[in-house]
C-alpha cells in the first residue's frame, strides 16, 4: 500500500492532478475517519478534511521522497484540526469578550440614565418652595405620614397633605418641561 | 472532493522540488557556524591559556559543542516535518545532553585556569558575555527559523527550542574561545544563562512564525 502511495506522491509532486485525485480516493476517507474521532462532528470533519487536502497541497514540498505518505498526511490532518481548535477558541474568546464589553456598556448606560434623572428630580425638588419641599422629603423620601409631619411642624394634617401635594404637583410639572419620562415614573 | 478545492488544486498545481532532508539542510548552516565559532574570538581576542588548554580542550571542545548543537539543529528541523516528529523520549535526551554539554565542557576545562568574577553578582560586570553569546547566536538562529518555517512544524514550540538549542550551543562554542573566565557564577550566569536564552528565544520564533490559524 505505502509503496504505491510513495509512488502516486512522487507523481503528484511532479505536477500531475490524476495523481493527486487517486491520493484523494485512497486516503480521504481515512482522514475524514481520523478528523471525525477528533471532532466528533461530522460536518466540521468534511470542512477539515478537505483543508487538510489544502494544506497538504501547500506543504507538499515537506513530503520526503521514498519515505511512508500515511504518517505525513495525518500528521498535516493534526495540524488542520490543532488550527481550527486554536482559532475556534480564540474566536469564542474574542465574541465572549465583545458580549461582556457589550453587557458593561448597556450598565453604564443604565447607570447614566439613573444618574441624570437623579439629577432631573434633584433640580426640580429645589425649584419646590422650601414648606413644601420638607413635606415631600419628610412623606416620600423618610416614609413619614401625614399625622407625624403636622405634629413634627406645627401645623395640621390636612396642611402637610396640602404642602406634599402641591411640592409633587410642581416637580412634576417641572419634570415633564423637561420631558424625562423615567423621573416622572419615578414620582408616580 | 468539492469541486472548490479541486478547481485551487488544478489551478496551483505544477511541479515542485521536495525540501531536503533536514539533516542535509543543518549543513547549510556550517559555514555559519564556523563564522561564529571563530569569528566571537577574532573580533574580540582569543583567550590567553588556549596554550595551556591544549589543541583538544579548547579547538577540539569546541568543534564538538559546535556540532552537536548542528545536531541538535537538524533534530528541530526534523521535528518541523509532517509525520517525523520526535518522540517525548528523544526530545528529553535531545535537551537533556544539550543542556549538559556546556557544563561538562566547563568541568573539564575549568581546572585550568581559574579567573573571573567568585561572586553572584557577575551582573555587576555588564553581562558581556551573555550579551556576547546572544548576538553571536542570532544570525544562525534566523536562519534555522527559516529552514524551519519552510516546513510545517505541528508542534513549534518544541522545535523552536530544539535549535534555539543547538544555536546556542554554537554561540558557547565560539564564546569559550574568547572568554578565559572561568569562575562558576561567570560560567552559569553568563555562558549557561544565554544557551537557556537562546533555546527559548527559538521557541518564541518558531511559534510566532506559526501562528494558529495561518496558511503555510
Amino acid at each position: 500500500m505505502e509503496p504505491e502511495l510513495a509512488a502516486l506522491m512522487q507523481a503528484y509532486l511532479e505536477g500531475r492532478l490524476e495523481a493527486f485525485d487517486a491520493l484523494y480516493a485512497e486516503l480521504a476517507g481515512r482522514v475524514r475517519g481520523y478528523l471525525l474521532s477528533l471532532t466528533r462532528n461530522g460536518s466540521l470533519a468534511d470542512d477539515l478534511t478537505q483543508e487538510t487536502f489544502l494544506q497538504m497541497h501547500r506543504s507538499r514540498r515537506t513530503y520526503e521522497p521514498g519515505r511512508p505518505v500515511t504518517p505525513w498526511v495525518f500528521a498535516i490532518a493534526r495540524h488542520v484540526y490543532l488550527m481550527n481548535r486554536r482559532s475556534t477558541s480564540r474566536r469564542r474568546r474574542f465574541e465572549e469578550t465583545v458580549a461582556a464589553d457589550m453587557r458593561a456598556d448597556e450598565f453604564a448606560r443604565d447607570d447614566a440614565r439613573a444618574w441624570a434623572a437623579a439629577d432631573e428630580v434633584r433640580r426640580a425638588l429645589g425649584a419646590v418652595p422650601a414648606d413644601q419641599r420638607h413635606a415631600v422629603l419628610l412623606h416620600h423620601v423618610e416614609g413619614w405620614t401625614f399625622g407625624e409631619i403636622a405634629a413634627r411642624l406645627g401645623i395640621r394634617v390636612n396642611a402637610a397633605k396640602t404642602r406634599a401635594f402641591r411640592g409633587i404637583r410642581k416637580m412634576r410639572e417641572r419634570l415633564s418641561r423637561q420631558s424625562a419620562p423615567g423621573a416622572k415614573a419615578d414620582l408616580r | 472532493m468539492s469541486v472548490e478545492v479541486r478547481d485551487i488544486i488544478a489551478r496551483d498545481l505544477r511541479p515542485v522540488r521536495p525540501l531536503w532532508p533536514p539533516s542535509r539542510r543543518a549543513v547549510v548552516l556550517i559555514p555559519i557556524a564556523v563564522a561564529i565559532v571563530i569569528g566571537v574570538p577574532a573580533l574580540n581576542f582569543f583567550r590567553t591559556d588556549l596554550d595551556a588548554l591544549g589543541f583538544f580542550r579548547a579547538w577540539g571542545l569546541s568543534i564538538a559543542e559546535s556540532a552537536s548543537g548542528l545536531a541538535i539543529v537538524a533534530l528541530g528541523l526534523r521535528e518541523s516535518i509532517p509525520g517525523r516528529a520526535l518522540t517525548r523520549r528523544a526530545l528529553v535526551l535531545a535537551s537533556l545532553i544539550g543542556l549538559a554539554l556546556p557544563l561538562v565542557i566547563y568541568a573539564v576545562t575549568t581546572d585550568t585556569f581559574t579567573v573571573g568574577p567568585r561572586t553572584w553578582s557577575v551582573w555587576r560586570f555588564g553581562l558581556a558575555c551573555f550579551r556576547t553569546s546572544l548576538f553571536a547566536s542570532a544570525p544562525i538562529l534566523v536562519v534555522a527559523a527559516f529552514l524551519s518555517g519552510r516546513a510545517l512544524p505541528i508542534r513549534p514550540v518544541m522545535a523552536g527550542l530544539l535549535y534555539g538549542l543547538g544555536c546556542g550551543l554554537v554561540a558557547d562554542a565560539g564564546l569559550r574561545l574568547y572568554c578565559e573566565f572561568t569562575t562558576l557564577p561567570h560560567m552559569l550566569l553568563e555562558h549557561f544563562s544565554a544557551v537557556v536564552v537562546s533555546m527559548l528565544a527559538g521557541a518564541v520564533m518558531s511559534s510566532v512564525i506559526v501562528q494558529p490559524g495561518k496558511k503555510q
